[in-house]
């Protein structure tokens, strides 16, 4: 059965109408993300945003991160080390210009590391959820900055705060329509 | 429906989401001039500047220095604590400690009432951190003076970044260091996580409200100025990040963080923070216990409502670990 299905998939990507929507139009970025939380830390990591003509004429973009205070304010220092894991969905506008805004919805999973034993009573991991919004700036060659800011709508565990800035900076694969 | 109609339907619809909109800015406005930043104050809360704790006299009524201004070598060879309370508290907070070192007789208890707490709104409002930090230097310099040669000191709450930040500044350096630290709650992380965003939400808000028990009352300020909740959240911010970059305690000075687990103001992440943060003169940790308990000040029982033998008992026990550690 999921042969069947895998080759039904294979099959359809094949069909060149098909192809030309999943494919050949796609914009995959990929790249760093720096994330700084007010009044806490830096963190930052890896994401990818993901977008194609199947998604609303590119007006929908897929999105995921890491961002870990090991490689933000935790690094050689005392603060928590402490990861964040994201999925997201972005609403595009002005998607033919090259400053573009957006505002999406975020959820994941966050872990922080207590280190000592002593403290793995307190509460650590939780569920993200989070709205955000700012601006993309799409390059005519193939790279994009954007700039936001966000609310996580659940701050618990402690070292789990409210508002946070985030700068990424990403690659783009595929076609990279700007006028 | 015409065209004609349908455009007809369309500009009404403008047309009152205009004036919904018009409302909504009327509402946002007359919110924003209506803001009082100055509350109704009652002449029997602490903020009105006219009960006991408001009183002049009483600002220094339980510091050793002042009770004890001509001590002999056996009250000099006995360990005095300063107590340091929390913010918007009183010395009231450490009531109960100086009980008990009144019965045993084995140690002191300077309670030092903060800078700008205890008197009255405006002079709160006006206060910064630094300000209520003055009286916890001001206790250290005078039994220092006077010759006392054990002295520790305990702060709950913000009682706590207050004596962290001593150290980190190095405030010891030109006195007798001090034999040791209790931290008792210590905030250095608020539960309360809009605290972050004070700055923002500060002047339009004015202050924030507090419901007191009745055994609370007069002994807490009612109302918060949202100048003070700038004052903590700069304060405790800048704990986290002194402690992020390291602070290393005075020679042969001890420090025992205690918290409760369960804390609804100040979160138990703060205890983490301080035990990763602090280190003694060798590089040691410090120590550190997690305590199950539900209340914030835990060791505080005095006013409360619903106090459980298990309250009772973990007090007890506290009190007993100090007492242990300052007479061994």
């Amino acid at each position: 059965m999921i042969k069947q299905l895998i080759g039904l998939l294979i099959l359809l990507l094949l069909m060149p109408e098909i192809k030309a929507q999943f494919i050949d139009n796609y914009e995959l970025g990929i790249g760093t993300r720096f994330q700084k939380t007010e009044q806490l830390y830096w963190e930052n990591g890896v994401g990818a945003d993901f977008t194609s003509d199947f998604l609303l004429k590119k007006k929908v973009h897929l999105k995921m991160s890491y961002a870990t205070s090991r490689l933000g304010s935790a690094f050689s220092s005392n603060a928590i080390k402490q990861d964040n894991y994201l999925i997201g969905v972005d609403w595009r506008f002005r998607t033919k210009k090259c400053l573009q805004v957006f505002a999406g919805l975020n959820t994941g999973y966050f872990h922080a590391d207590m280190e000592e034993p002593m403290f793995n009573v307190l509460p650590h991991n939780s569920l993200l959820l989070s709205a955000e919004t700012g601006l993309v700036y799409k390059f005519k060659f193939p790279m994009s900055v954007s700039l936001s800011a966000g609310y996580n709508l659940i701050t618990t565990p402690g070292s789990l705060f409210p508002v946070f800035y985030q700068m990424s900076v990403f690659y783009t694969l595929g076609k990279n329509h700007v006028n | 429906m015409s065209t004609n109609n349908y455009f007809s339907s369309f500009g009404q619809i403008v047309n009152t989401m205009k004036k919904y909109f018009n409302y909504f800015y009327l509402i946002i406005f007359a919110f924003l001039v209506s803001c009082n930043p100055t509350p109704i104050i009652e002449s029997d809360m602490l903020d009105s500047g006219q009960i006991s704790y408001a009183i002049q006299d009483s600002f220094q009524k339980h510091l050793v220095s002042n009770y004890i201004n001509n001590p002999s070598p056996s009250q000099l060879d006995t360990p005095v604590i300063i107590a340091a309370h929390g913010y918007t508290a009183t010395t009231f907070e450490w009531d109960e400690l100086r009980n008990l070192a009144n019965t045993k007789g084995t140690f002191y208890v300077s309670q030092v009432l903060l800078g700008g707490h205890g008197r009255s709104y405006e002079a709160f409002k006006k206060s910064t951190w630094e300000d209520w930090q003055q009286s916890i230097k001001d206790e250290y310099r005078k039994l220092d003076s006077l010759g006392f040669k054990k002295i520790y000191l305990a702060g709950s709450s913000t009682g706590a970044p207050l004596i962290i930040n001593m150290v980190k500044s190095g405030f010891f350096a030109n006195y007798n260091q001090p034999k040791g630290i209790f931290l008792i709650d210590p905030i250095v992380v608020s539960v309360n996580k809009t605290l972050t965003m004070v700055g923002l939400l500060g002047p339009v808000l004015g202050y924030t409200t507090v419901d007191l028990p009745t055994g609370e009352k007069g002994k807490w300020y009612v109302y918060r100025p949202q100048e003070t909740l700038k004052q903590l959240m700069q304060l405790i911010n800048q704990t986290r990040i002194d402690l992020q970059n390291g602070i290393t305690l005075p020679a042969q000075t001890y420090m025992k963080v205690f918290k409760s687990q369960e804390d609804d103001v100040a979160d138990p992440i703060s205890a983490l923070l301080i035990y990763k943060g602090m280190k003694t003169s060798n590089g040691g940790k410090i120590d550190a216990e997690l305590i199950n308990s539900k209340l914030h000040v835990f060791t505080r029982l005095a006013g409360r409502e619903n106090v459980t033998p298990d309250d009772i008992a973990l007090q007890k026990k506290v009190f007993a670990d100090m007492e242990v550690k300052m007479t061994e």
